[in-house]
């Protein structure tokens, strides 16, 4: 790894040698459990500094505790959003939205897209998603006792659920996940490469749309007003691309996680089986022992939090997969229980940036996994294989081969 | 019983009316409404667990027994987490 220089206000005795991306568990690993390795971290204080803890090697403050989380994502004014990732991925500036505005701007953004996917509106989603569900689990189930589920199902499932979403045709499909796998996952040439087709493709759906409006995502985007006057482009192709890749990898990792352990725990997945009213539930659960991703802010002052000598610039890490084993906050955090109760988890985070596609994600998954139960019977993971596991920004599982022979 | 909702806090999780939707009512954004509510003696369990289910905290369980029915005095709230 890498040797940081650890900035001079960081007392020494505060680093600690973790990062989401290189420590031990983190690297794409056969079998791995990635969760289980970030959990250790309770063993330590509540906040402590990691010298590599983000994609380009920065170092971040690491909030261990979910109520200090909480604290931190409450407060915008202290810990900033403002960081315009993925346009400085390309040498330019510009926010994705709301996702890299703080408040106030970003309450006007957001109270646009709440009624989009809003609880109301996603009931008025769902017949198609079971639809599609249904279609996909079908075609499984007919050619065969084995699948690799993240590319069989899960990925198709969720993306063109988006895709329907956004107005865009279907079998485009397989163009949108390779683009979204190389920008989430790729290398240093494929993620700029990736990130460049995503937005020319933005911008010139937008210019569409406002030549042709349609019933759709960016019709509304493009028609929409903002304190009244219409959204630059500027604004527009920061929703589009955010709205793009928030939805793609996050509802078919959470799947893919929950389907893995599911395969692993027989017991469970049969009474899931038999009792699908406890679906709902178990998949809150899921959600909790398996997030996938670390939220990032920027301290906008010098700050003492629990000890530690934040000052104005520093990264602050709130990681939902070390929040959601916080022994303070879970009984047993470790142990997946789907008949958990009181789950006040952080998979969608907290604070005014509350993940806007929580209400249909949390849809998708409960769907995916009830119409999965319903017509696949008791599977395992296939003899000789192995799920591949990641850690970094977002976790991930890939490879993962199914068998009900 | 009370449910006092800090609607500041609400950044609509909607778990609360996914718990007890004839309890907790959302607007069209799915965010809580304003104002206090008063459960009904059958709607008590699931009010409570609904407002155990916030992530946000932003909702408080009142269980003192209807005080401002006989006095004005308005009782000193403690936010308990
Ligand atoms: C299981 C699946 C998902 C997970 C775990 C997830 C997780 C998250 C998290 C943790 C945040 C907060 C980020 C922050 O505070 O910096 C977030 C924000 C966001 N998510 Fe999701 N997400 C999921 C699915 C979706 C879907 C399906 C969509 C869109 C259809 C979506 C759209 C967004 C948007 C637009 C934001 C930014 C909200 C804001 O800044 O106000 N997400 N998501
Ligand atoms: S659960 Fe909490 S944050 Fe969510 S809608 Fe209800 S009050 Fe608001």
């Amino acid at each position: 790894m890498a040797i940081n220089a650890v900035p001079d206000h960081v007392p020494p005795e505060m680093v600690r040698d973790f990062s989401l991306f290189t420590s031990p568990g983190m690297a794409p690993a056969p079998n791995g459990d990635p969760h289980a390795a970030v959990a250790c971290v309770h063993a330590g204080p509540p906040i402590f500094y990691s010298p590599y803890n983000t994609r380009d090697g920065r170092g971040t403050w690491v909030i261990t505790r979910a109520a200090d989380q909480r604290r931190v994502l409450q407060d915008a004014e202290t810990f900033s959003s403002h960081r315009s990732i993925f346009a400085s991925a390309l040498g330019e500036n510009w926010p994705m939205i709301p996702l890299e505005l703080d408040p106030p701007a970003h309450g006007v953004f957001r109270s646009l897209l709440n009624p989009l996917l809003s609880p109301k509106r996603v009931v008025v989603l769902e017949p198609k998603v079971r639809e599609r569900a249904i279609t996909l689990i079908l075609r499984i189930a007919a050619s065969g006792t084995s699948c690799d589920v993240m590319k069989d199902f899960a990925f198709p499932f969720t993306v063109s659920i988006f895709l329907r979403l956004l107005g865009l045709p279907d079998h485009r499909l397989d163009t949108f996940v390779g683009w979204a796998k190389d920008l989430l996952h790729g290398d240093d040439v494929k993620r700029p490469a990736a990130a460049r087709t995503i937005v020319a493709f933005i911008d010139e759906l937008a210019t569409k749309r406002r030549k042709e409006p349609v019933d759709d995502f960016m019709t509304f985007i493009v028609q929409a007003q903002v304190g009244g006057r219409p959204l630059t482009e500027e604004e527009v192709r920061g929703i589009g691309v955010l709205v793009f890749i928030a939805g793609l990898d996050t509802v078919a990792a959470a799947i893919g996680f929950g389907l893995a352990y599911l395969a692993r725990n027989l017991k469970d997945q049969d009474l899931l089986r038999r009792e699908p009213d406890r679906i709902v539930l178990a998949a809150e659960e899921l959600l909790r022992a398996y997030p996938t991703v670390q939220i990032i802010r920027v301290a906008t002052k010098d700050i003492e939090f629990e000890g530690a000598p934040i000052r104005k610039g520093d990264y602050v890490s709130c990681a939902a997969m070390i929040a959601n084993r916080d022994p303070a906050e879970f009984e047993c955090p470790n142990t997946v229980d789907l008949a958990r109760e009181d789950n006040r988890h952080a998979a969608f985070g907290y604070g005014p940036h509350r993940c806007l596609g929580s209400h249909l994600a949390r849809r998708e998954i409960v769907i995916g996994l009830e119409e999965w139960l319903a017509r696949i019977p008791a599977f395992r993971i296939q003899n000789g294989t192995a799920p591949i596991t990641s850690g970094g920004h977002l976790f991930g599982i890939e490879n993962l081969i199914l068998d009900w022979s | 019983m009370r449910i006092i909702v800090h609607k500041a806090k609400c950044q609509g999780h909607a778990r609360c009316s996914a718990q007890a939707p004839d309890v907790f009512k959302l607007d069209d954004e799915g965010y809580i409404l304003p104002g206090d509510i008063e459960v009904a003696q059958g709607e008590q369990l699931l009010a409570s667990r609904g407002a155990r289910s916030c992530p946000e905290r932003a909702l408080e369980l009142d269980r003192t027994p209807a005080v401002r029915a006989v006095s004005d005095v308005i009782e000193p709230r403690v936010w308990r987490a």
